[in-house]
């Protein structure tokens, strides 16, 4: 698998700056950190049809077409117009480039009836290389299968010498050499020449395992420079070799802008307002129920609405059951097929294995030239397999639909396991991923939805609600309660709830302002009773000044009677 | 049986063609001259009806190395007679060397 931490793997540190010729063949480049060695020789080795002669002949073309580095392409195994013709399906313009003089394809037919005599050396075989070499000025050199010069001369320790010889020549001359080998049982080579090609070492494979044969590189050794060193997987298609992949964005050249919607307004908001991207790879996954098929279906209606053609994978139900299910919700897909704008092909997975049915698909794929493919779900088209192989699988069927700018589909069932994880941990080609579950609470099962990842999208981070109607798909603006986010009926009384809120909100305020009314009038006829208080003890206050100065008076007047009184009793006594 | 075929072989071997052949050297290294001489020698002594060496360096020549498919120095190509034969090596196995140029048959033949 390929990871991120694989990828910083690849970059160079300062310092080790070991200068590096591009080889042009996409992915390469990237997990060697810039290509081979330059003005040294590699060893490309792997089992036969592996790969290995087209390596080193596309080394050798793209250094002459895209690098301006001639290349001189020695060749042990096949003619010269053998050599052509493997590749001329491929667009390699083999007789172009030696017009040109960019290019010198060198097949040589080995004696094998030669008879030995004694001593010798291949002294004519350095000669006729350089003497190529010097001719166009070539930079690149290709050895293809430089074994098969031990089945022409009798003595091993000979050939051997000779080309640990010719190797170290290359050297000296600066010379970018790919040398291919054939590999032994439990050897990189069968006459171990991988001792004297020290430099860098990529082996190539191809293996069938339970009925997928998938081709991988890797880079064993690559002296003085770090290097990706998983197993990549690779795939030989109209440009050549590619390995697989990076990120899907590293290697897309041309990838669209433009957005296509999914049908769903709710989910095209969810990804930022307007969809996905043209031709980029959209993975559903979910358990059983969650409408993923109810979700791709509306990818392909909503292409087809644009006038667009769409091919559609079923390897679960018949045409005729995802017409009569998504007419349910209000979706005419049969419609579609009249038009000819939708193609179904319906097949149970078991009917063929793995690498078949990739080449029935690629071949309905040229034929109904859709802008979209379906493939629902392919986690049953996997089965069986192991999970490397789906991963690898998947790999080139999306790379293969997104270099042909093809917006790939896919749902997942994630009942499946170990294999489904497989399948959404090769979400380095995916762009989009869209995760579906059942939101279980207060006995009901709802459809959530979320979006796991969007490339290249501002993309909501929410888990929305989704409900099928006979109307459609609608995507539910999210309840987030206490216990958060609320689905089906816990959403449908938590809106209720809220409405009533709002309407006891009013209510609250004409209370108070009711009571508020009620509060004033009591304080008014509080200061009333206030005032009314005050003045009665003012009046009180009053008459008791009063009564006090009444009595006061009445005192004073009986002071001066009883004076009166004494003198007129006692008259001797007053002076 | 063995007396039928013995007429035929020396009805064949009466008209002999003469030797042409092209001997492939590495400029004047020791292996390369090594070769020349004992093929002059071996033909100088075997061939009955004389020989042509056409003799090509590799460094002088090598559109001819590029023609003639050669790899290996020294390298024998055995134009006439028919068939062509290749020999590679500085002929210290002479009688391989002779039997490759049908030259021993004729050495018995004559005898």
């Amino acid at each position: 698998m390929v990871t991120h931490a694989d990828i910083e793997d690849v970059d160079e540190r300062p310092g080790s700056v070991l200068p590096k010729s591009p080889t042009g063949i996409k992915g390469f480049d990237e997990i060697t950190g810039g290509g081979l060695p330059a003005g040294r020789p590699s060893l490309v080795c792997g089992p036969p049809g592996a790969g290995k002669s087209l390596f080193a002949l596309q080394f050798l073309v793209n250094g002459a077409t895209l690098y301006g580095e001639p290349g001189v392409f020695l060749t042990f195994e096949e003619n010269r117009s053998d050599v052509v013709a493997d590749v001329s399906s491929l667009n390699f313009d083999l007789d172009g480039l030696e017009a040109d003089g960019r290019l010198v394809v060198d097949a040589l037919t080995l004696e094998h009836q030669a008879v030995d005599t004694g001593e010798f050396d291949l002294e004519a075989l350095i000669v006729r290389l350089a003497s190529a070499v010097e001719t166009i000025g070539a930079k690149r050199v290709a050895i293809d299968n430089v074994e098969a010069l031990f089945a022409a001369f009798s003595t091993p320790a000979l050939v051997r010498s000779e080309l640990q010889r010719l190797f170290r020549q290359l050297k000296d001359r600066g010379l970018t050499t790919v040398i291919t080998g054939e590999s032994g049982a439990g050897t990189l080579t069968r006459r171990g020449i991988e001792e004297y090609l020290s430099d860098c070492v990529v082996v190539l494979d191809d293996r069938v395992v339970q009925d997928v044969a998938t081709r991988r590189l890797r880079v064993l050794k690559y002296r003085g420079s770090n290097h990706g060193r998983n197993e990549y997987p690779f795939l030989i298609g109209v440009h050549g070799l590619e390995v697989l992949p990076i990120t899907s964005l590293e290697l897309n050249k041309h990838v669209s802008s433009e957005r296509v919607s999914t049908g769903v307004p709710g989910l095209d908001e969810m990804l930022g307002g307007s969809g996905v991207f043209r031709g980029s790879g959209v993975l559903i996954s979910g358990s059983s129920g969650t409408g993923k098929t109810t979700i791709a279906a509306s990818f392909a209606d909503a292409a087809c609405r644009r006038g667009e053609t769409v091919l559609f994978f079923s390897f679960e139900e018949s045409e005729s059951e995802i017409h009569r299910n998504l007419a349910s919700i209000g979706m005419d897909l049969a419609g579609w097929v009249e038009r000819g704008l939708l193609h179904f092909h319906c097949e149970r997975p078991t009917t063929r294995g793995l690498e078949d049915h990739l080449a029935v698909m690629q071949r309905l794929i040229q034929a109904t030239t859709p802008t979209m493919v379906v493939i629902d779900p392919v986690s049953s088209l996997a089965r069986g397999a192991t999970a490397f192989d789906v991963s690898a699988m998947l790999m080139r069927q999306v790379y293969y639909l997104k270099s042909a700018s093809i917006t790939a589909v896919m749902t997942v069932l994630t009942d499946e396991g170990e294999l489904a994880q497989s399948i959404i941990n090769i979400s380095s080609l995916v762009d989009t991923s869209l995760e579906l579950a059942t939101l279980t609470a207060l006995g009901e099962r709802n459809r959530g939805l979320y979006v796991l990842k969007s490339r290249g999208t501002a993309h909501s981070n929410q888990i929305r609600e989704f409900v099928l109607s006979d109307t459609g798909i609608e995507v539910v603006p999210v309840v987030i309660g206490a216990e958060g986010v609320l689905t089906g009926s816990a959403r449908i009384a938590a809106e209720s709830a809220e409405r009533a809120a709002a309407q006891g909100m009013s209510r609250e305020s004409a209370e108070l302002a009711r009571a508020l009314e009620d509060r004033r009038e009591s304080v008014d006829a509080h200061v009333a009773t206030l005032q009314a208080d005050f003045a009665a003890e003012e009046r009180l206050a009053q008459r008791l000044i009063e009564a006090s100065e009444r009595r006061q008076e009445a005192v004073r007047l009986e002071r001066l009677a009883q004076g009166r009184r004494r003198t007129a009793r006692n008259p001797e006594n007053e002076p | 049986m063995s007396t039928s075929s013995e007429p035929q072989t020396r009805e064949w071997a009466p008209t002999p063609e003469r030797l042409q052949l092209t001997l492939f050297v590495s400029g004047a290294s020791p292996t390369s001259t090594r070769a020349e001489r004992r093929l002059r020698d071996m033909c100088d002594r075997y061939a009955p009806s004389g020989y042509d060496l056409n003799i090509v360096d590799i460094y002088a020549q090598p559109a001819e190395v590029v023609s003639r498919g050669v790899l290996a120095v020294p390298t024998l190509i055995k134009e006439r007679p028919l068939p062509v034969r290749v020999l590679i090596g500085d002929f210290t196995d002479e009688p391989r060397v002779l039997a490759a140029l049908g030259l021993a048959l004729a050495q018995r033949t004559e005898r």
